[in-house]
């Protein structure tokens, strides 16, 4: 006899996910692998001679550069002989201060990090990225894309994420030549939509930085790091390149971060046996030591590895703390599709909505999930209504409002017909009147008309042949009748001249004052001090259109 | 981020001032600290283009007239000191180091410096083809930290056996 209530429970969405035992000899372990090196360092002269038990002949290139740029070497024997646990408690601790906490944490090796994470259970990790993320206000990301490429959708879709709060918007492409024009429509919907959002376009590392020293970006975050040799040659560079890549970046006033997250390197095939956790510290150590201002992590593409092993999702949310606690503005992913069960997807991001991050994910897709082109998101724009209501059931900032129809048609048509004026302007493929307002009503590409790709694609060619800059989309905005937007535009490429927005964790208000590390840091030390809700932003969050009033009644 | 955080802001710097005595000036010496921060609306004086236009001349208006192109609207080396001693000021050392070397690479152009890139990427090189780019760095363009990280890198890359296969 079979048992029906098992029958029931195998059809269950979360029995359609795949799971694993740990393997720690092959890094199918999330944390605490019993072959992670134990933390040490030996200092000689100023220089490192041993690090988590390897001596310096004996290290490899990330180890090498480890040592030699992410280390503070001045109070880092001091820092690697306090007790883990007693540094651990001191990050749940309120009288400890986050300051406090950073001069333990930027002294010490990847391998001590993973230790003193170790500690904690996934309450505690949420109470540490309270206190230690970067900037005092929480903030959100999102993806913008769509199957076809199609610009006016992109400009819509980003003119309606803006006006629901996202403060940063990433785009990427289907077909790699429609990058311009995918960078382009995105710029133009999310200024549009709301001053001051920055836009991203993910593209292979060279080519996203000509599109950003074009001035159709102003930022960069899909810049990889592994935390294993061979992974990292397999990804076509090395430490050094890539910090080499992040002086480019901000040589043209463009802020940038990098990206890594536990299970690429098992899933690469190179984990040398050590936890996810272990060697994802070792990337953002990396990071650290390149001089970049922050990192998106937290598994990101890679999510269904962590996913798939006991502890994964809280690895996932300690890999985030590790990137606080090296003082790096903190992109908590929360993006990638890793489950059928809608239950697992909101407990995977609980951690990070709950507690508050830099940017709770990168990103939150604001299309149907089949026009997401970064393999689908963990939140689509078919649960705007869920996560607004989330935020108010929790009293939470996860970075959102709800918001009128009428306000987000006003917004798509606009952005719609932005576009059009400058794609007319500047003498590229029509938009026609039928595209804007399918843009204006769409739910996704499917409502879309299809563009003429060939048209497109060689109009692109021959615009990035022309040399055509973020400057000619302000002077044919203006032309086309939308100062405003124009306006917006000239007003993100002039941050570029200032670079006030490199800084750690930056973002811009809707007047152009730029938030960050620097001039917003998080100060939290225990109940009723850190970011609070203000009045008129609790006002905001909780007052959802269907909400019935008592007077009504 | 909306008025009514940009007022909380407000407030609490102020609540912050009150407990803490007024925010630390300009070091001496003309140094900026997060004092100074954000540059754009405080220094604003102080900020000039690549093309040694003051930040406070920029207007929308000369986008349009053409009396400013895509070359003034850069960020110069000067400003990313400037950023980078903001940045040290609130204990980013790192970080600042990044943007000094940044300071240095704006002299390099577009397209050779995408071709630097490529060329420290793995197997790309070999050791005298770095160590060539690396002079180039410091004696054409006076790069001097990136032109260290390239050699050491250089180093490395032989070390690693990562140089080009012949």
């Amino acid at each position: 006899m079979k048992s029906k209530r098992f029958e029931a429970l195998a059809a269950r969405p979360v029995n359609q996910d795949g799971y694993v035992q740990e393997w720690p000899e092959v890094g199918l372990i999330a944390m605490n692998s019993p072959f992670d090196p134990k933390p040490s360092i030996k200092i000689e002269n100023g220089r490192v001679v041993e690090m988590d038990g390897k001596r310096r002949a004996d290290f490899d290139m990330l180890d090498t550069f480890i040592a030699d740029h992410a280390i503070r070497l001045d109070n880092a024997e001091k820092a690697m002989s306090i007790d883990s646990l007693e540094i651990a408690r001191k990050i749940v601790d309120i009288n400890v201060s986050r300051d406090e906490i950073l001069d333990i944490t930027l002294s010490v090796t990847p391998a001590k990090l993973t230790e003193i994470v170790g500690k904690l259970t996934i309450v505690e990790i949420m109470m540490g990225m309270t206190k230690m993320r970067a900037r005092l206000m929480p903030a959100n990301q999102c993806h913008v894309t769509n199957v076809k490429d199609n610009p006016v959708q992109i400009a819509a879709d980003a003119a309606e994420a803006a006006v629901r709060g996202f403060a940063e918007m990433e785009t990427t492409v289907g077909i790699a030549r429609y990058a311009p024009f995918n960078a382009m429509a995105l710029f133009v919907g999310a200024q549009a939509g709301r001053p001051g959002i920055m836009t991203q376009c993910a593209l292979e590392e060279a080519t996203e930085l000509q599109l950003g020293m074009r001035g159709f970006t102003t930022y960069a975050e899909t810049i990889s790091v592994y935390g294993t040799e061979p992974v990292f040659m397999d990804g076509d560079d090395t430490p050094y390149s890539k910090a080499f890549l992040a002086s480019c970046y901000a040589s043209r006033g463009l802020k940038m971060r990098f990206t890594s997250g536990t299970g690429s390197e098992v899933q690469m095939g190179y984990a040398e046996g050590k936890s996810m956790l272990y060697l994802e510290a070792r990337c953002l150590a990396v990071t650290k030591g390149a001089g970049v201002q922050g990192t998106q992590n937290g598994s990101v593409s890679c999510v269904g590895v962590p996913a798939g092993v006991p502890g994964g999702i809280r690895a996932i949310a300690a890999e985030n703390l590790i990137a606080m606690l090296l003082d790096l503005e903190s992109t908590t992913s929360n993006d990638q599709t890793f489950t059928h069960s809608d239950l697992r997807r909101v407990a995977r991001s609980v951690p990070q909505l709950f507690s508050g991050t830099d940017y709770i994910c990168s990103g939150y897709s604001a299309t149907p999930n089949y026009d997401n082109m970064f393999a689908g998101s963990n939140w689509d724009a078919d649960d705007y209504d869920d996560w607004n209501i989330i935020q108010r059931d929790m009293r939470i900032d996860g970075g959102l409002q709800p918001v009128k129809e009428d306000d987000v048609i006003k917004a798509r048509n606009k952005a719609a017909r932005a576009l059009q004026g400058m794609f007319r302007e500047l003498g590229l493929p029509p938009i026609t009147d039928e595209e804007v307002e399918a843009a204006t009503y769409a739910r996704g590409s499917e409502d879309m008309p299809d563009r003429n790709v060939n048209e497109d694609l060689k109009a692109i060619e021959d615009m990035m042949a022309r040399k055509v800059t973020g400057v000619d989309f302000v002077k044919a905005l203006d032309r086309a009748g939308f100062p405003d937007v124009a306006q917006n535009i000239y007003n993100m490429l002039r941050q570029k001249v200032a670079g006030d927005y490199l800084h750690t964790a930056s973002i811009f208000d809707k007047d152009f004052h730029v938030y960050s590390g620097v001039n917003a840091p998080n100060d939290y030390h225990g109940p009723m001090t850190g970011y609070q809700l203000s009045e008129e932003r609790w006002e905001q969050i909780k007052n959802i259109p269907n909400a019935i009033r008592p007077e009504d009644i | 981020m909306d008025q009514e955080l940009l007022m909380k802001q407000i407030v609490e710097q102020v609540m912050n001032a009150m407990s803490k005595g007024v925010p630390a000036p300009a070091a001496p010496g003309g140094r900026m600290t997060a004092a100074n921060y954000p540059l754009a609306e405080k220094e604003s004086g102080k900020i000039k283009t690549p093309t040694g236009k003051p930040f406070s001349s920029l207007s929308y208006e000369k986008v349009l007239s053409g009396e400013l192109t895509a070359d003034d609207m850069r960020i110069s080396p000067e400003t990313l000191e400037y950023q980078a001693q903001v940045a040290e000021s609130v204990n980013r050392e790192a970080f600042a180091g990044n943007l000094r070397r940044a300071a240095e690479l704006i002299a390099v152009p577009d397209d050779r410096l995408l071709e630097i890139y490529n060329a420290l990427r793995p197997y790309r090189s070999t050791k005298q083809e770095l160590l060539d780019i690396a002079n180039e760095l410091d004696q054409k363009y006076g790069a001097k930290t990136a032109a260290g990280l390239v050699r050491e890198a250089a180093q490395v890359y032989e070390q690693r056996d990562r140089l080009k296969k012949f």
